[in-house]
């Protein structure tokens, strides 16, 4: 691992207080009922869940990661970038990341409007990220998801044209339009905020973050596939005339810290499986809309169906992803090891899993800024020394 | 799956229309009567085989289906209009009789209202299009695919033959996939075209509409619809079938055949 190390705390803001049949519904998704939403509970969910975002800063971490969902209990953030505008107030040093609103289900001039007010806002701390949305969220939006894919590349298009191009431009494009091009405000950061692609791991995605040179955050992927993702991304990045900083490849890790690993475990588990099992359930239909996918990506997710959507079991998830739970000591030399595998020193932290109660998530991200954000920032200098000799 | 969906007395013919391959089953002699397939067609085509004892049968796939090619730039039904008009060029076929089901009447609706004088005479099968405000078309992009088959039939038996036996089959699921994707692209934004009402007095060759009364996709009641628009239309019900009349009452078969001849 190489020069600094950089921690960022990412909630999924879910909304928890499922019904007690809630297994009899075929997904927590799309068409779960929104009868079962209790706007007091929920009010009192996002009143815990921004402390939880702004104690992140509190304890020592980087950045505050927020993101997009629909029709889901699994997220309480359709519109992550009102979360955003809640905790910038709060906070003074950290990066608030919004990764991010699929910017094909938002008009470009306004999400590079909104993205822009956020930075200003910030003085520069908005880092972005511009991910496909899943196949759920076509099911909530009116976009075609067969043309989902163009319509992303030239949503990005038209929002970095916005950003680094005196306005007013002119954008004649398949799906919009711009005779003025021309969004007030402007980006803090010039030339605008950093860039990430935030995906599955499809082909096309990665190779779409190597041609803009932006990093590259694979979620929900297994470890051998993010290992071979990060390289591709440096292959293709580099084909690009790009160097990928190890920076830009933000590591999802869901982390747990306790004082020994069997406590650690304990504690965890249960919001790990509930977070697989619960909040993550979904259809096959729903998770791959019509022209979605190319065939032979529905054909691969098909063969490995099951695994990640439904059907938990704790060894599995932990063999097949990114899972850190154990004492301070075991979490650093995991995530060292990781990073130094996969050549980031990037961790983005998922520390808030699932169902995870209010005081649990306050003593994970406590021993976390406490026992493992200085150590790995101490082995990470000593490292940078020895190599600087 | 057991049986062949495309029989023997079918030819192949493979063309390039507009760039896109374009692969045709043809059989038969007589006048061309070119029939356009809905938006599936593993279901075959053994039901059409009486028509060759007295017709040149055409069945093309259309791009994006079965074994013709993807042209992803083919987003409306225009496209298809104009890609049937290539085709029939370079068939050399000037007139024609037409014969559309479910999506594939939607086709031949749209053809015949922008050129008419290349048809002769017009049947819609259960076509799919308009708007049943009252009785809506079953919505086939949101519909499991594993719970479509038995949406299209009144006696599940009759297809049963033509499906894998593993419900699973991940080449049968990416086939249908893929035309799911091409369906989409037509279709997501409106299951429904609503200009198609108010250009369909243009249908003024004879026009026959035909109908299986236990339709669970595009109900029976959706013919009314049709019938309000086409200045005149014959329309015949059959009793005991689903979506995929022709497949299952060899009289609707034969009703087609009685009209066109």
């Amino acid at each position: 691992m190489s020069g600094t190390v950089r921690f960022d705390f990412m909630h999924f803001m879910p909304y928890v207080h499922l019904p007690e049949n809630h297994k009899d519904f075929h997904s927590t998704w799309v068409d779960f009922p929104n009868k079962f939403y209790d706007p007091k509970k929920g009010h009192a969910l996002y009143q815990r869940y921004l402390a939880e975002l702004v104690l992140a800063e509190t304890v020592g971490f980087d950045a505050i990661v927020v993101n997009e969902h629909h029709n889901t209990a699994y997220s309480m953030m359709a519109a992550p970038n009102l979360i955003a505008a809640a905790i910038i107030p709060q906070t003074k040093t950290a990066k608030i990341c919004v990764w991010g609103t699929p910017p094909n289900l938002e008009y470009p001039n306004r999400l590079a409007e909104e993205y822009a007010m956020l930075d200003v806002l910030s003085q520069g701390r908005l880092e972005v990220a511009f991910p496909l949305g899943t196949g759920m969220e076509y099911w909530a939006n009116p976009i075609n998801p067969s043309t989902a894919r163009q319509r992303y590349r030239e949503s990005i298009d038209i929002i970095l044209q916005a950003w680094t191009q005196d306005g007013p431009t002119t954008y004649y494009g398949d799906f919009y339009t711009y005779r003025y091009l021309n969004p007030w405000p402007r980006p803090y950061q010039k030339p605008h905020p950093p860039c990430y692609i935030v995906g599955t791991g499809s082909p096309e995605t990665v190779e779409l973050a190597a041609k803009l040179g932006f990093g590259y955050s694979a979620v929900f992927v297994s470890k051998t596939r993010a290992l071979e993702l990060n390289q591709q991304l440096r292959k293709s990045s580099a084909e690009h005339g790009h160097h990928i900083r190890p920076e830009q490849l933000p590591l999802q890790v869901i982390t747990y810290v306790a004082e020994t690993k069997e406590k650690a475990e304990a504690e965890a588990v249960e919001h790990i499986r509930y977070f697989f099992e619960d909040a993550l359930r979904t259809t096959p239909t729903f998770l791959a809309p019509p022209g979605y996918l190319s065939v032979a990506e529905l054909k691969k997710r098909a063969a490995l169906a099951d695994k990640l959507h439904g059907g938990f079991s704790f060894e599995n998830v932990n063999e097949s992803f990114f899972l850190a739970i154990g004492t301070a000591d075991q979490v650093v030399a995991q995530l060292e090891e990781w990073g130094a595998k996969m050549d980031t020193n990037h961790f983005n932290i998922l520390g808030a899993i699932g169902n995870m109660p209010h005081w649990k998530v306050v003593k994970n991200l406590t021993l976390i800024g406490q026992d493992v954000i200085p150590r790995m920032r101490a082995n990470a200098a000593v490292e940078r020394r020895v190599a600087a000799e | 799956m057991t049986a062949h969906p495309f029989p023997p007395q079918f030819k192949r013919e493979t063309h390039t229309i507009n760039g896109v391959k374009t692969v045709l089953l043809t059989a038969g002699s007589g006048e061309p009567l070119v029939f356009l397939h809905g938006a599936g067609i593993w279901h075959g085509v053994n039901f059409a085989l009486p028509w060759t004892e007295k017709f040149r049968v055409i069945i093309p796939f259309h791009p994006g289906f079965a074994e013709s090619g993807d042209d992803p730039a083919m987003t409306d039904m225009h496209d298809y209009v104009m890609h049937y008009l290539d085709l029939f060029d370079a068939l050399g076929l000037d007139k024609v009789h037409l014969v559309g089901f479910s999506l594939g009447g939607l086709l031949a609706a749209n053809f015949a209202v922008q050129a008419g004088h290349r048809v002769k005479r017009l049947v819609l099968v259960g076509p799919a299009g308009l708007r049943g405000k009252e009785r809506p078309t079953g919505d086939v992009l949101s519909l499991p695919p594993e719970q479509i088959p038995s949406m299209l039939v009144s006696n599940f038996d009759l297809i049963k033959p033509y499906l894998p036996e593993n419900p699973k089959d991940l080449d049968f699921m990416g086939d249908r996939y893929r035309e799911g994707g091409t369906l989409a692209r037509l279709l997501w934004e409106r299951p429904y075209d609503t200009k198609l009402p108010r250009y369909l007095h243009r249908l003024t060759m004879p026009t026959l509409l035909v109908w299986g009364e236990d339709d669970r996709l595009l109900p029976v009641q959706q013919a009314e619809l049709w019938r309000q628009h086409i200045p005149k239309a014959d329309f015949q019900v059959f009793k005991g079938a689903g979506h995929l009349v022709l497949d299952e009452k060899r009289e609707a078969v034969d009703a087609v055949q009685r009209f066109l001849s």
